[in-house]
């Protein structure tokens, strides 16, 4: 395939031109992650870096997807944990949210406590 | 332009609402050179509504209770503002009978009905009553008045199964449940009052028969302080999720013209028999199409209605305009005889929420924003790039109506406008929409309420696709730059250097 022709048109709107047709794409956000818009369609994905996976596991510890209070705990540091393990229980918006784990591991720290209002992109515990 | 010159007595109006709505009546009242006044949360010092207005109040904290919800507060503004009258848009305190009450006590005119008028069809009992009087069709059902297990259960027996118990104080389908055979009653009235109790403060349940499948059809209707009551036809509304509307169009493709005027008739006959003043909307649900379909009074909404534009677009009336023209005193500037249907207008509402996540309500900045534009297609919003999208309050962030001469078309114009619709930051409906205007019943026009209940766990799966690569190529270029504007044409070769995967796929990520 060709080479695409990328021209910033300003403002976070890119003309992208793969050979066969031409897209209008919206970029934004920060070096870390980066949110994109193409016809409708909108995803994030994150910037590659050493000793980081890309997806799911990217960051070694879980987040919260959105401002939400902390309503149970049930792991505490040095705990072992299997897939799907439900680790934390967040309340928002009158909605239980239950935090399970992405994967087996081994709970490293817990980064937040009991009545915690947390927020999206911080971990709310760390991996080993 | 001289202040009060289009609305007789309204000189300066506050808005006691946020977001879109509170965009959309300031612009009304430019229009008439009626001169607005905004009010404010913690939350909302740089909202949109604030930014558009004439005069803002602040309120108080970010809570709606703290600000939007707060009575006092809001009258106190007023006053405070100079305003002559209060627009309470919907939501928050535009249905509360004692703040249309404590507005007409402080001398301010409130744009809606009389608090009467709210009183009366606040109760769904007292609706339901008035309703049977006024000779409106309504669904098979009993509000005992005595509340017992076994009065309650007796009367879940007469009206037949299946059977809906609903509290009746409620709302947004709280409390609400469903009976399909005699076994089932003793747990559904525990768990309906208990939720009633719970959220209401008030555990009085009636039963009415669940109509299966039903449409949600309502009509626009409009009365002036000179005896006048029109209806404005119909809206369908079913594609609701959990009792929250999604998409509405007018006209409903269900209705015959028959029904249509019986529909009417039977929504003036109600707004007559409460003597009600300014828009209403009357909600009925709709069983069966055509001719034979029967329709039964469901409740009335006695404010302006989230869905009034298809109405606006299909009728060819600016609803917020007449509303503050009817609540000066003028007469409504139409008569029934001279209100016509022409074309097609669909609706739909843009929530921050990820429908791939259970429609999880979002929260955050949004970092790009920018709407679709051309003609037929209206973007009422109460957001714009930088605007931070709070938890504190309804996730709904605008609504794209677009009218066309046909149903299709107007589909075919939504489909494309929505895929101009760049939402960047926080997630919204915008993809499940997409997907939702090319489902087979959605086209068919074969809509029920029970539509996305049953399909949207599929549609939201399927609305999580695969960006095209070109996407990469954009997302490699904006990291190469730091996403700073340096305009000019750039290849992949940069995308290489910037470290970008070319196998790296682009489905939703999410964390």
């Amino acid at each position: 395939m060709a080479e695409p022709t990328v021209t910033h048109l300003g403002a976070g709107w890119y003309l992208v031109d793969d050979g066969h047709r031409r897209w209008r794409v919206a970029v934004a956000g920060n070096t870390d992650t980066q949110w994109v818009f193409v016809d409708g369609q909108v995803a994030t994905i994150e910037t590659p870096r050493p000793g980081r996976r890309s997806g799911r596991g990217t960051h070694a510890g879980v987040m919260s997807p959105m401002p939400a209070t902390v309503i149970a705990i049930n792991i505490e540091p040095g705990q072992a944990v299997s897939e799907g393990q439900t680790l934390l229980v967040l309340e928002a918006m009158k909605m239980e949210l239950p935090i399970r784990a992405p994967q087996a591991g081994v709970v490293k720290t817990v980064a937040c406590a009991m009545g915690d209002l947390v927020q999206p992109g911080v971990n709310l515990l760390e991996f080993e | 332009m001289i202040a009060g010159a289009g609305a007789a007595g309204i000189r300066r109006v506050l808005i006691a609402n946020r977001g879109e709505i509170a965009v959309r009546i300031i612009r009304a009242c430019r229009e008439l050179g009626i001169e607005s006044v905004a009010v404010y949360s913690d939350a909302d010092r740089q909202a949109p509504h604030v930014r558009a207005a004439d005069f803002a109040v602040h309120l108080g904290a970010a809570p709606a209770r703290d600000s939007y919800l707060d009575a006092a507060k809001v009258i106190a503004a007023a006053q405070a503002a100079g305003a002559d009258a209060v627009h309470p848009g919907y939501g928050f305190l535009s249905e509360r009978a004692h703040f249309a009450r404590a507005c007409e006590a402080a001398g301010l005119v409130f744009v809606g009905p009389p608090s009467s008028s709210l009183e009366q069809m606040g109760s769904k009992v007292g609706a339901r009553r008035l309703m049977v009087e006024a000779g409106v069709p309504v669904v098979p059902g009993e509000a005992p008045a005595d509340q017992s297990d076994a009065a309650l259960t007796a009367a879940i027996a007469r009206v037949g199964y299946p059977a809906l118990i609903k509290p009746s104080a409620g709302g947004g389908g709280i409390g609400m449940k469903i009976v399909r055979a005699a076994t089932e009653a003793a747990d559904a009235l525990a768990a309906a009052r208990r939720e009633a109790k719970a959220s209401f403060g008030d555990a009085t349940l009636y039963v009415e028969r669940l109509i299966e499948r039903p449409r949600h059809v309502e009509i626009q209707i409009f009365a002036d302080a000179h005896g006048h009551v029109v209806h404005l036809f119909e809206r369908e509304c079913s594609v609701q999720r959990r009792h929250q509307k999604m998409v509405e169009e007018s006209p409903c493709p269900a209705l015959s013209p028959s029904v249509r005027q019986a529909m009417g008739r039977a929504a003036v006959a109600a707004a007559t028999a409460v003597g009600y003043r300014n828009a209403g909307t009357c909600e009925f649900l709709l069983e069966g199409e055509g001719d034979i379909a029967r329709f039964y009074f469901l409740e009335m909404n006695t404010r302006l209605q989230v869905e009034h534009p298809v109405t606006e677009c299909v009728v060819g009336v600016d609803l917020v305009r007449t509303q503050l023209l009817v609540a000066g005193g003028e007469p409504l500037p139409f008569t029934q005889d001279g209100l016509t249907q022409r074309g097609h207008a669909i609706e739909c509402r843009i929530y921050a929420e990820d429908p791939a996540q259970g429609f999880i309500p979002q929260a955050g900045p949004l970092l790009l924003y920018r709407e679709p534009q051309g003609p037929g297609i209206r973007v009422d919003s109460g957001v714009a790039a930088g605007s931070v999208v709070s938890v504190h309050y309804d996730p709904m962030l605008s609504k794209l109506i677009v009218w066309a001469e046909t149903r299709e078309d107007a589909r075919r114009r939504a489909l494309a406008a929505l895929r101009d619709y760049a939402v960047l930051g926080i997630r919204t409906n915008i993809p499940f929409m997409i997907e939702l205007l090319q489902h087979e019943a959605f086209i068919d026009a074969t809509i029920d309420t029970g539509l996305l209940d049953r399909e949207g766990a599929t549609l939201a799966s399927a609305s999580v696709r695969e960006l095209p690569e070109a996407a990469l190529a954009a997302v490699a270029e904006f990291r190469r730059t730091g996403g700073s504007p340096a305009p000019g044409p750039s290849s992949s070769a940069a995308a290489v250097a910037a470290g970008v995967d070319p196998f790296e796929t682009l489905r939703g990520w999410r964390g």
